[in-house]
């Protein structure tokens, strides 16, 4: 663990520097550690893929006092449990709402068939929320499908487009502008106001994409 | 026991301190862009420091009152006016049934901040009033106020005005020293990049925004073209390809992944939410240790009145 000093009231602690199932394991257990010690004055705790950032009330904490707290109490030799389940995600993989599967077609000279099926094969962790509300970051895409984000990003990416960006694959909760690959569309709700964390997806869980046709998707309420 | 937006106003938002708790689901924190001149609207009505507040980001807003009441008008300097009568800003005023209040021309600065004794009586969104436009997240159905919105307040009366004493009200004009913790990737900035960064002018584009403040000047170059995404913290200063400095403000996405050199002191950014295209900014370094200082400092001093009591 490497503590940083980031702003007058916030600290950020790295863990590594790859995106990689160990480190993420490392930084899940340090984040249900410092959450488990429900300290009051800590403002936010946002989890990536590598580090922990912490803002936290000057009136009680300073970067040294927080630090050694924190260094007393993260403990990485837990046992760490996990709500592992699987959220299966319906996706309906066509031209008309994967806007870039020709691309990477092309580019990667797979067929559309062999996208859709490396993408919907692997389970995915979810390794950070941010960016939007409910937007879950998962990862890692099989490599034959990892492509870079598009050169120009694009105004209006629809909500439910499923994306691709390098190692990463994602949901756009709502509409957003964006930058990353289209291949597909939902009709699942990743940001629900009911429920208590409001994100269905949650660090910890994983998940896997199935793919439906027009007709499931449109009788799902999906919008093309 | 409202006002009624009268006409359409371009950009004007409630906000309150801001949404916290919630940046792990990547809620962002948003909030009152110039917390000063935030912390003032409240105080002049003896508002507790966190009421919700309108945030009139251009010329031309009109609201009718339906019920007396008591309203502050902070932030840029604007042509500000009760039924048509010209009034001073950085104070309180009373105001009457059918009173029409109208923030014509901003002349300096960017938000003009508009309190009202008590607040706004409207439901919190996860814990706050902040108005997030692209998560349409609080306010009003989380949108801009438009024309015939209606913005209820509590009956309450106060017998007297009060006014900010003139020495501590801001000018927006000035050129801009925007104080810096060196953080985050600032081993991946040579010493050299450093200096070049703080011995250079900036300009503010025209792009800017409750989200961030881009700026262009001499461009400073990362060892690094990316990181691996990771929280930012308000007044981060990212380092993108190009070299062009961007400040990330309350409405910032809650994780990214350029290189940041280090953090603007919040209260800087404060003033840099005021900052129009061109203003000229300079960079200095300050330690963790003095920003801390400074910051507490500043929260200390909300605690402490400073204002001229008028009988109306």
């Amino acid at each position: 663990m490497i503590f940083k000093i980031v702003s007058v009231d916030s600290l950020i602690i790295y863990f590594g520097n790859s995106i990689d199932e160990k480190i993420s394991q490392n930084v899940k257990k340090a984040y249900f550690c410092i959450k488990n010690l429900t300290l009051e004055g800590i403002i936010e705790i946002i989890p990536s893929y590598t580090s922990i950032f912490i803002s936290y009330d000057i009136f009680k904490y300073d970067y040294e006092s927080l630090k050694s707290l924190l260094e007393k109490n993260i403990n990485l030799d837990l046992d760490l449990i996990l709500d592992e389940k699987i959220i299966t995600i319906d996706v309906y993989y066509g031209k008309e709402v994967g806007f870039d599967l020709e691309k990477i077609s092309l580019e990667k000279n797979l067929s559309i068939e062999n996208i859709i099926s490396l993408h919907s094969n692997k389970i995915y962790d979810v390794y950070a929320i941010g960016f939007l509300p409910a937007f879950a970051y998962l990862g890692k895409v099989d490599e034959k499908i990892a492509v870079p984000r598009v050169s120009t990003p694009r105004k209006i990416v629809p909500k439910g487009s499923v994306a691709i960006a390098d190692f990463q694959t994602a949901i756009y909760p709502q509409q957003s502008p964006g930058g990353w690959n289209i291949i597909g569309k939902t009709a699942f709700e990743p940001f629900d106001k009911k429920l208590e964390n409001l994100s269905v997806l949650n660090i910890g869980n994983k998940v896997k994409f199935n793919p439906i046709s027009k007709e499931q998707f449109l009788k799902q309420g999906g919008i093309l | 026991m409202s006002f009624e937006i009268i006409n359409s106003p371009i950009l004007a938002t409630i906000q309150d301190k801001g949404r916290f708790g919630f940046s792990f689901l990547g809620v962002s924190n948003s909030g009152c862009s110039d917390e000063f001149a935030y912390f003032w609207a409240n105080k002049l009505l003896k508002n507790s420091l966190d009421t919700n507040i309108l945030e009139i980001s251009f010329s031309n807003f009109i609201i009718e009152a339906n019920k007396d009441t008591q309203l502050s008008i902070t932030g840029a300097d604007c042509e500000f006016f009760i039924n048509e009568q010209s009034k001073e800003i950085w104070q309180s005023y009373n105001i009457k049934k059918g009173d029409i209040i109208k923030i014509g021309k901003i002349l300096s600065g960017n938000l003009v901040y508009l309190a009202v004794l008590g607040g706004f009586d409207i439901k919190k969104e996860f814990g706050s009033n902040s108005t997030t436009i692209k998560e349409k997240l609080g306010g009003l159905d989380g949108d801009k106020l438009k024309k015939g919105d209606i913005l209820p307040y509590k009956n309450r009366v106060c017998n007297y005005t009060m006014r900010l004493k003139k020495e501590f009200i801001p000018n927006y004009e000035e050129n801009l020293t925007l104080r810096v913790v060196f953080s985050y990737q600032e081993e991946y900035f040579s010493k050299e990049e450093k200096n070049k960064f703080l011995n250079s002018s900036y300009f503010v584009t025209n792009e800017f925004n409750k989200m961030a403040y881009k700026l262009k000047g001499t461009p400073i170059k990362c060892q690094i073209d990316g990181i691996i995404s990771e929280a930012i913290a308000f007044g981060s200063v990212q380092i993108p390809k190009d070299g062009q400095p961007i400040v990330l403000l309350k409405q910032r996405q809650t994780i990214g992944g350029y290189p940041k050199i280090g953090v603007v002191l919040n209260i800087d950014c404060f003033k840099l939410s005021q900052a129009r295209t061109n203003t000229k900014i300079r960079f200095k370094e300050i330690s963790y240790e003095e920003a801390l200082d400074k910051s507490k400092s500043f929260s200390k001093s909300f605690f402490e009145s400073s204002a001229d009591l008028k009988n109306s």
